[in-house]
């Protein structure tokens, strides 16, 4: 660098000379923040990716436990529909086993030739003779709640006067009993 | 000069200056950056591998886990075996600061006694161990249980348990809902979830889950935050088998209270679709609860149905004349002379008490004539008598999709004695498997056709798409006509001969009994105090719907005749099963009370049954009455008959009322004492209504 080539100490010099440095440093100044900038950037996606990721696990892991109580509760819903779970079930309600002399057999034509499978002679009369029992027993209460209060009463007055003479009886006898 | 220099060096230009300045500190970032370049390029060329290795090791985890085995389901989707997940805690001692504690802690919760627990502990340390299990397949609850008691609040730890040293590892286990409905089909797999029988094991391959690596990356609270498949597998597929759980469940019921009743070893019974093959129903009794694999016998474990090797007796039959039959060999409305009572051959001598008479072919069958059934496979000849049994498939596998299925036994007409054919006309020297029998029964019921009998119904992915389908293998055996023959002389050992108890409320039934005699492998001779009964039947008998074969081994509880201890299982499957199908019904509802063996006037009279019922080829049986007198009945047919003596003693007690009410009003006596109806009579319109009833739908 040859001495003439340097620069004065004049104003104009001293302008250009300070003018490099200044743009160097503004320069530099803005390398820096675009670096800080694209650091902070680039940190924030990564930090936020594995922020991500660490949900995205939560989440896979959630479903899989979803997933596997599902499966529990498929297995109990079998347990609870398996023949014999129903069966208990069924007859603690007081359901009968379906065989084929429990099932009725139906006739869609009412009124074809065929007869209807008579019911054996015994049968029937036990079915009239418990509808007659039936009815008679059922008039009887019907009466019973026909008759006024007052009637009603006077017989439970009857049956306790007796009720207490019988007593009365009783303890004497008792006593004379005791006695000898 | 010197002056000159000195004044040359004070007018050192000061930008000058600064420039040199600058450039020193660039020379050095360039010299920093280049060293860190240089280093890195080490790093990351020479040494890359070795960091790599060691910043996944800090980070990564490799976890191993198996997928979920494959479902079974039956044929109605309901599920007979599905594996859910479970968890196993387990320890690395050298992380434990109090082993004492700890194992006091997990035993709590786990209602044991800590012992155990510390001394596996204590033992791991001891040998440098890094794994302990603590408690294996632990249910959900006590998994939460063991989160809660175990948390330490100031442990810095990502996964449960929060408890220093201890771990969860995810497991699976095999559960069987319905415990031991179809057991020997379903079977079951170990503590490794490998199958060990049954379905199980014979498609363990399909069954199977394929083992899955997988990385996990953890952050440094071990947090996961990335996760990667090593490898994708396919994952495992589902079964569907043919099996209808209700009617199984009714099957094992059935089979159950028969085997009881008849103070039998075992049963085991087969139910078959005859046109599809499709095997609804397999049971054997005594049975097991896959769900506890840890206490079953092998003789539990054993499918005797496919198994078990016997000699069938009686319902071999079957066999001899479809084949006389469809080689025109005999024709079945003919007569067969049975006069002798006794047939000898080869100086072996075959009694046949129970058939003394010239009667037909149907009738033959229906007592169960030996000397008829022996007559008949000497006319038909080795050769051919051999080709149909070979056809029906005695000797060889059915196929059928379950493991160590037996062959049977049937030797080639090489090595016959001079009394085999004989013998194996009544079903002896023959040894076969009761689904064997079955389906050759299935074959008859089905007009001649053969179909192979299957429990896998399909194969399928995960999501339910199809992988693959069952289709039926027909193979033809005897003609349509022949088949029908036999199904009409069938029928007629239901309705007159030796299979009365199989006669159904609803439904017309056709089948063959079978008491055989056990073969001793010890003496080498049959064992005249051990039989195998059986019967096998079908119905409804125009249009087969189910097969049913039911045999039990050693019945010991009196009695044993096929008839007697067999034919009631099939009556009582049949008529709870064939409803549950949608089978219209085509025979009159018949009452429980009018069985053949609650009417005795009916059984001397009108249905000519045989002096003495079926029994193989055993002699000096006891006669039908003395047998209904001695024989103590099956507790089926004891809880049959005690509920229709009370509801009778119960109609006794009407009726007297009635009476004494009728002799008050001086009235004659009650129409039904007057003329009581014959019992007789029902049976006979059993069979005549036949068509009559077959329009009508059943209504529940």
């Amino acid at each position: 660098m040859s001495p003439k080539k340097l620069p004065n100490k004049n104003k104009t010099q001293r302008s250009e000379g300070n003018s490099i440095p200044w743009r160097y440093c503004f320069l530099t100044l803005a390398c820096g923040l675009i670096l800080v900038v694209g650091f902070f950037f680039a940190a924030r996606q990564h930090f936020s990716s594995i922020d991500f990721g660490i949900k995205n696990s939560k989440l896979r892991k959630q479903i899989e436990e979803l997933e596997s109580s599902k499966r529990r509760l498929i297995l109990a819903k079998e347990i609870a529909l398996s023949p014999a779970e129903i069966k208990k079930a069924a007859q603690k309600i007081g359901l009968r086993e379906m065989t084929a002399s429990n099932i009725e057999v139906y006739r869609p034509n009412a009124d074809s030739t065929e007869k209807p499978i008579e019911k054996p002679k015994v049968e029937k009369a036990v079915e009239e003779k418990v509808k007659q029992v039936g009815s008679a027993k059922s008039e009887e209460i019907k009466k019973e709640d026909q008759k006024p209060e007052k009637e009603i009463q006077a017989e439970r007055k009857l049956q306790e006067d007796k009720d207490k003479a019988n007593k009365e009886k009783k303890d004497k006898l008792k006593m004379q009993i005791a006695k000898k | 000069m010197m002056k000159r220099t000195k004044k040359a060096a004070k007018k050192k230009n000061p930008l000058q200056t600064t420039f040199t300045r600058f450039m020193l500190i660039v020379a050095f970032f360039i010299l920093w950056i280049g060293a860190i370049g240089v280093r890195l390029v080490h790093l990351q060329v020479n040494q890359s591998e070795w960091l790599r290795e060691r910043a996944q090791n800090q980070r990564r985890d490799q976890l191993k886990s198996r997928m979920l085995r494959g479902t079974i389901f039956d044929r109605t989707e309901r599920t007979l075996a599905m594996s859910v997940k479970v968890k196993s805690l387990y320890a690395d001692p050298r992380e434990i600061e109090d082993v004492e504690l700890t194992a006091q802690k997990v035993a709590d919760v786990l209602k044991i006694k800590p012992d155990g627990i510390l001394k596996d502990l204590r033992e791991a340390l001891d040998g440098g161990k890094r794994f302990v299990w603590l408690a294996r397949k632990v249910d959900e609850e006590t998994v939460i249980k063991l989160n809660l008691l175990l948390e330490t609040p100031e442990l810095k730890k990502f996964d449960l348990p929060k408890f220093k040293g201890l771990y969860w590892r995810e497991e699976q286990k095999r559960s069987y809902p319905y415990k031991s409905l179809a057991a020997q089909v379903v079977g079951f797999s170990n503590a490794d979830d490998v199958g060990q029988a049954g379905i199980e094991q014979s498609q363990e391959e399909i069954l199977r889950g394929a083992t899955v690596k997988r990385w996990q990356d953890r952050d440094r609270l071990g947090r996961v935050y990335d996760e990667e498949e090593i490898e994708n597998r396919e994952p495992p597929k589902d079964i569907v088998l043919t099996i209808n759980n209700s009617i199984q469940y009714k099957v094992e019921q059935a089979l159950e209270k028969g085997v009881k009743a008849s103070n039998s070893k075992s049963g085991m019974t087969i139910v078959l679709d005859p046109k599809t093959g499709e095997i609804l129903a397999m049971a054997n009794y005594p049975t097991f609860d896959p769900n506890k694999f840890n206490e079953v016998t092998p003789e539990a474990v054993n499918n005797r149905a496919i198994q078990s090797i016997y000699s069938p007796g009686s319902i071999f039959k079957l066999v001899t004349y479809s084949s006389a039959i469809d080689s025109n060999s005999i024709n079945p409305n003919g007569k067969v002379d049975c006069r002798n009572g006794f047939i000898e051959v080869a100086g072996h001598r075959f009694n046949d008490p129970h058939a003394t008479k010239v009667m037909s072919y149907g009738e033959a069958l229906a007592v169960s004539s030996n000397v008829a059934a022996i007559k008949t496979g000497l006319g038909l000849g080795k050769e051919k008598f051999y080709g149909y049994a070979q056809k029906f498939g005695f000797g060889q596998p059915t196929g059928i999709e379950l493991p160590a299925e037996a062959r049977g036994q049937f030797r080639s007409p090489e090595t016959w004695n001079g009394d085999s054919l004989a013998s194996m006309s009544i079903g002896y020297e023959v040894g076969v498997t009761a689904l064997q029998m079955a389906s050759a029964y299935s074959a008859i019921a089905n007009d001649g056709v053969k179909v192979k009998p299957h429990v896998i119904k399909e194969i399928r992915h995960s999501g339910g798409n199809p992988f693959f389908v069952t289709e039926a293998e027909k193979t033809p055996l005897v003609s349509p006509k022949t088949a029908r023959s036999l199904r009409s002389m069938l029928r007629e050992v239901v309705l007159k001969g030796t299979a009365k108890r199989a006669q159904l409320n609803g439904y017309t039934s056709a089948g063959k009994t079978g008491t055989a005699w056990k073969f001793n492998a010890k003496t080498k001779r049959v064992d005249a105090g051990k039989y195998v009964s059986s019967f096998i039947g079908f119905a409804p008998v125009d249009n087969p719907s189910v097969v049913i074969a039911v045999v039990m081994d050693e019945p010991k509880g009196g009695a044993r005749d096929g008839g007697q201890v067999s034919a009631p299982v099939f009556k009582e499957i049949a008529e709870q099963i064939l409803p549950e199908m949608s089978i219209v019904p085509d025979a009159n509802v018949v009452q429980d009370d009018l069985m053949a063996e609650n009417i005795p006037s009916e059984i001397e009279t009108e249905v000519s049954l045989p002096e003495q019922i079926e029994s193989g080829n055993i002699s000096g049986e006891l006669s039908k009455k003395e047998e209904l007198k001695k024989v103590a009945k099956p507790s089926v047919e004891n809880q049959k008959s005690k509920a229709i003596k009370e509801t009778k003693e119960t109609k006794k007690e009407v009726k007297e009322v009635i009476k004494k009410e009728d002799k008050k009003e001086n009235k004659p006596p009650s129409e039904d004492k007057k003329s009581p109806k014959p019992k007789s009579a029902v049976l006979n319109v059993e069979t005549k209504n036949k068509s009559s009833t077959g329009k009508g739908k059943k209504k529940t």
